[in-house]
Parts: C-alpha cells; structure tokens; sequence
C-alpha cells in the first residue's frame, strides 16, 4: 500500500489591501496608547529619582529592601496558592459538569455563574466576603447563632492571609471553570473506550491519555489564574486596608504618597513584576513545547 | 461448535427497542459483517460484544465463557473506531504498545509486538510519527495493530472504513480481510455499505429496526434475498407488483405481461395479489432461446455508468432496470426502439413482505 502520510500546505499569502489595516487601527492605536506608551513610561520612570535625575537606586531596592522582597514572597504565593486552590476547584467542578455527566442545567448554570464570577472583583467582591465572612456577616452569625460555631474563635480571619486567599477563590475557581469545560469536551469518548478496550483503568486512562491531552489547556490555564491574581490589587486594598503587603499595595503605597511617595520605586517595582510574569510565561513557554509535541 | 455465541439479545432504551432477540452463533476465525442502515441496531449489538453496553437481556458467551456481565477492560476483546481514536499525545509505536504497557507486559515483550505488529501493518518508517502526522488510512492501519497487538479473543470493527475515500477504503478493506485471514482471527464488521459487506465476508447480518432480516454467505444474500427489505437493501432491485396466474406452474401477470418464477407459489391463489423482483443484471438481450421469460420492451432510457450501462425498459406498463456490461464494441439499443429481453425464472423472485 502506498504511503500517504499528509504534509501540512503551504500558506500562500495574499496581497493584503491598506483598507483592512483600518479594521485593526483602532485597536492597534489603544495598544499603543495604553499600553506600549505606559510600558515605556515605566521603564523611563524606573530609573527616575523624586527630583527627575538618572538613578539605578530604585531597581537596586527591589533586591535589598525586605519590605519589597517581603512583598514579592507575599504575592507570589497568594497568586500560587489560589492559582492551584483555584484551578483544582475549578477543574473538578468542570470535569463534574462534562465529562462528569451532571445534568445538563447545572452546566448551564455553573458556567454562566462562572461567567459573572469571574469577573466579579475589587471592592464589591470585599464588600460581599465583608457582609457574609466578616465579624458581623450573616454567615458568620448563622453559623454562630444556629450551629454554635464561631468562626473567628476557631482562628478564621477573613481579613488575613488566609482570607484574602479564600476571596481571590471566588473569581479564580470560575476562571478555571470556563477554561477547562471547553478543553474537556474536546476528550473524545472514543479515547477513553479504546483505552478501556485495550485494558486500561480508569487511573491508567486519566493517566496515559487524558491528563496528558489536557496538559497544555492546564498549563495555560494556571499561567492564566497565576497573573489574574497576581496584578490583584482593589480587593485586596478594600479587603485589608494594605495590612497585607503584596506588591500590587506596596506600588500603590508609594505612588498615592499618604506616607510613603517614591514613584520611581513604585514603576520599579512594576516592572519587577512584569519581570515575574515574563518569567512565568517563559516557563509555561517551554512546557507547553514540551507536553504540546504531538500537536499540530 | 460456535466460538462467539449471541442468545437472545434485546436491548432497550426506556421504550424503545434497539436490538430486539438478537441469535447468532459465530465460529472461530469467521469474519461476519453487521449490514443495515443507521439506527438498525449494528453497532448497538457490536458495543454488547465489546462491554460498552449492556444487554437488557440474553447472554453473551465467549470461547465457552459467559463475558455479559464483564467489564470492556476484562474482555479480550479489540475494537477498531470509525474515527480511528488514536491517543493523539502518543507515537504511533506507543499507540501500538499501549494494551501491552497497561497489562504491565516487560519492555522487551511490548517491543517486539510492537514490531511485529509495525510489519504487519506495513508503517515502519512511521513508527515515531504522532496520528496527526498520517493520513486517515495509516491511522486506522495502526488502530487495526493497536487492537491486534493484545492478541483479541475477537475483533471489532465499527464502519472504520466510513471515514476513508473510496480507493483507500477499498485497499484498505482487503488489507483488513488479508490479515484477518493470516492471524485466523474471529471478527466483526459493522457497515451499512452493502458492497463493502459482501467483499468482506464469510457470512452477512442484515438487520433492520432491531431485528435481523437474515443471515447467510454473501452469495446468499445478493441472489437469494428472503425478504423485502434484503431485496431492496442490497444491491439494485426491480419490484413490481403482480397477480398469480398458474400457482402450479408458478406463473404470475405484471399489467398482462406473464412471467415465470422459480420461486414456491404453490400456496397461493390464483388472483392474489404479489411483488416480484428482478435483479437488473438478472436481464439480458442475448440467447433469448435459452431462457424462461421472454418479454417484449420498449427501450426507454440509457445511462452510462463507467463499468455497466443501465438501460431502462418497458415491459407492458411497468418499467425495469435491466444492467450490462459496458463494452464500446457492443453496439447499444436506440432509445424508442423495440426489443426483446429475457430473464431465467429463477430470477423472478417473490419476496416476503
């Protein structure tokens, strides 16, 4: 029998009309203004003393100072530690809804409610854990009032670490969710009944074929999850009132000048966290090559 | 004795009766195709033979073994998919070896499977490609190894040609048919293209809403269709209606035209009301002497279909197909012309409803 192993096409590109470069003007124009201008002003103003003059001072504090490193080590495991509550959560709660085979309604619920919670943040999100979770919420005096348990008592503090953590759950397990439903719909029943059929296990299959199959979708979602919380910055403030230092409130500290006013350390520390991510990305650049190998 | 033994199979979903009191005794090595069209209830029937459905009632024995209650991952049992269902993270070789890795079979035994089964298929210059690397016949040549590498029982196969055109489907089906042969094993074919079932196989399954319409050797079921269903559903049929004349003669009248039968009407009546069917290559212009049925037509329509030439004719007021070979040295019949075609009477066949 002859061979017939497909070669990928070759692309052929068609002259492109200067008129369909006005579709994307608008969007290329905001791009560059907000984005590609304020990323240059952060550079340039990393380096910038109060007084307007050349300085490495600033970049140098990032690795000296201990409330900033602090700030980092506290931002960085927030932003781990819900990316993988979160994503856990949201994963298990996607699987249960598709591949799972929970009723359909309840998909259609979980994901428009995924839809709005995920992008539910900032001071209302505070205000709703305030008015159920905090000293004086209404889940708080319930399970005091009705259950004899309270909270606070037993060492929870919504406005701690823990808390904080707890809150950045609300909008990180939904992001999850309405990643990962899409990505495990795309499992082919087939795969797990050949699997089943070649002798494999439940465990065997998870495994073998359908976790590896995931990988990349996981990969990109926790990346995602990661950065969602760690540029968090109005839930934070409005929850704690800068009690917890992460670095989104350090910056926002010494920009606002109540009584800290270093702006250029400020951009500094801006751009150590886009350093962060820049990171973080690479490294999910290089897994996804690595576990994306068999794709197209 | 039966190797793979089906009693009394019925599967209902709620009200609706999928496979209703499905018999069948296959024998070691045999190759059966399931013929039907969608929904009759084949591949329902070949998924109760892999463990994915279960049986409403009756009784699925293998090799001596009853397997109904079994588990599809504690039947020896390999299944080729329509959509090949390859595991795309893995290597055509890990694809291969994956029923032998979870059997925790040792490295050096899956390997050797591995390639003999690579051979076999004849992808050994593919064997680290992953299955989007190949087209769709090599990746149903390596979910035919895949299922072969663990030494099946049975084989399964659900219309994994559908998805292929038509000169890999029918390279690929030998290929199939060849192995199938060499390794001497027991299989099942699912397939709703009734060409592909008769080229195939030992014996055919015709099933139709549930039930099977019958069983029998390709031959069989093309020249002797016992019903109306087989008739009509495998290959082309003419069906007229007509009325019996000489019930002991076995002569029956289409619109005043006689016709004789080979077919027992000796139980009906003269006056009662019949469908006839003749195949339309079952026609012929050619040594009118030598045949039962001779009949005056009006040669209504010629169409050329590479291979064979249909021509339609009118035999008092009932149109037939009549089917030929093509040969441009033969001249054809003008269309409006008369003549005279003829058919055996064993070509006449009267169907039960």
């Amino acid at each position: 029998m002859a061979d017939t192993a497909m070669k990928p096409a070759k692309m052929i590109s068609a002259p492109v009309n200067w008129k369909t470069w006005l579709g994307v003007a608008p969007f290329l124009l905001f791009a560059v203004l907000f984005l590609f201008l304020p990323s240059l002003r952060l550079v340039t103003a990393s380096f910038t003393n109060p007084d307007g003059a050349f300085t490495l001072e600033n970049v140098a504090q990032l690795v000296s100072e201990p409330f900033i490193l602090n700030a980092y080590k506290l931002s960085i495991q927030i932003s781990a530690i819900t990316a993988l509550g979160g994503g856990l959560l949201g994963f298990l709660m996607a699987y249960a809804v598709t591949v799972g085979g929970l009723p359909k309604p309840l998909r259609s619920m979980l994901i428009t409610f995924s839809g709005v919670a995920s992008n539910f943040a900032g001071v209302p999100l505070a205000f709703a854990f305030v008015a159920t979770l905090g000293r004086q919420g209404f889940v708080t005096h319930i399970l005091k009032d009705y259950f004899g348990l309270s909270l606070y008592d037993a060492g929870f503090n919504l406005y701690s670490f823990a808390g904080l953590s707890l809150v950045y759950m609300y909008f990180q397990f939904p992001l999850m969710v309405l990643i990962m439903a899409p990505a495990l719909d795309g499992l082919k029943r087939e795969w797990r009944e050949a699997a089943e059929n070649l002798g494999a296990n439940t465990t065997q299959y998870w495994l073998k074929v359908a976790l590896p199959v995931l990988l990349p979708s996981i990969l990109g979602a926790m990346i995602l999850l990661f950065g969602n919380a760690f540029g968090a910055y109005a839930t934070a403030y409005a929850l704690t009132g800068g009690r917890i230092g992460i670095v989104t409130i350090q910056i926002g500290a010494q920009i606002r000048g109540d009584v800290l006013y270093n702006p250029g350390l400020g951009y500094a520390m801006a751009i150590g966290m886009v350093v962060i991510m820049a990171v973080s990305l690479a490294g999910y650049s290089w897994l996804q090559a690595k576990t994306e190998r068999w794709l197209k | 004795m039966s190797y793979l033994s089906l009693s009394n199979i019925t599967k209902q979903y709620g009200d609706a009766v999928v496979v209703d009191n499905f018999n069948l005794e296959i024998a070691k090595g045999e190759f059966i195709s399931f013929l039907g069209p969608s929904g009759c209830g084949k591949t329902t029937t070949l998924r109760m033979v892999a463990g994915f459905e279960t049986p409403t009632s009756g009784r699925i024995m293998l090799d001596g073994e009853d397997i109904t209650d079994k588990a599809p991952n504690q039947r020896t049992v390999g299944m080729i998919f329509q959509s090949y269902a390859l595991f795309p993270n893995m290597t055509v070789a890990q694809n291969i070896g994956f029923g032998l890795s979870v059997r925790k079979e040792s490295k050096e035994m899956i390997k050797q499977r591995v390639d003999e089964m690579i051979v076999l298929i004849n992808l050994e210059k593919h064997a680290h490609k992953y299955p989007y690397q190949l087209s769709g016949g090599q990746q149903q040549r390596v979910s035919l190894a895949r299922a072969l590498a663990i030494h099946p029982q049975v084989l399964l196969l659900d219309e994994p040609l559908s998805a292929l055109d038509a000169k890999i489907r029918v390279s690929l089906r030998s290929e199939i048919r060849a192995i199938q042969r060499k390794l001497g094993i027991t299989a099942i074919f699912v397939t709703h293209d009734q060409e592909e079932a008769l080229s195939i196989s030992d014996r055919i399954v015709v099933m139709n809403a549930g039930l099977m319409e019958q069983v029998g050797t390709p031959f069989e079921i093309y020249n002797f269709p016992q019903t109306q269903f087989v008739a009509n559903f495998v290959g082309s049929l003419n069906t007229v209606k007509a009325e019996v004349s000489d019930p002991a003669k076995g002569l029956v009248t289409v619109d005043g035209v006689q016709f004789i039968t080979a077919s027992d009407i000796k139980s009906r009546k003269k006056g009662d009301a019949i469908r006839i069917s003749v195949r339309p290559e079952r026609f012929s212009f050619a040594e009118i002497q030598k045949k039962d049925n001779v009949l005056d037509c009006t040669i209504e329509n010629i169409t050329f279909l590479g291979s064979v030439v249909r021509i339609q004719v009118k035999i008092g007021n009932s149109n037939f197909n009549m089917d030929t070979f093509n040969n441009p040295f033969l001249e054809l019949p003008k269309i409006g012309s008369k003549e005279r075609v003829t058919c055996s009477k064993e070509a006449v066949l009267v169907l039960d409803e």
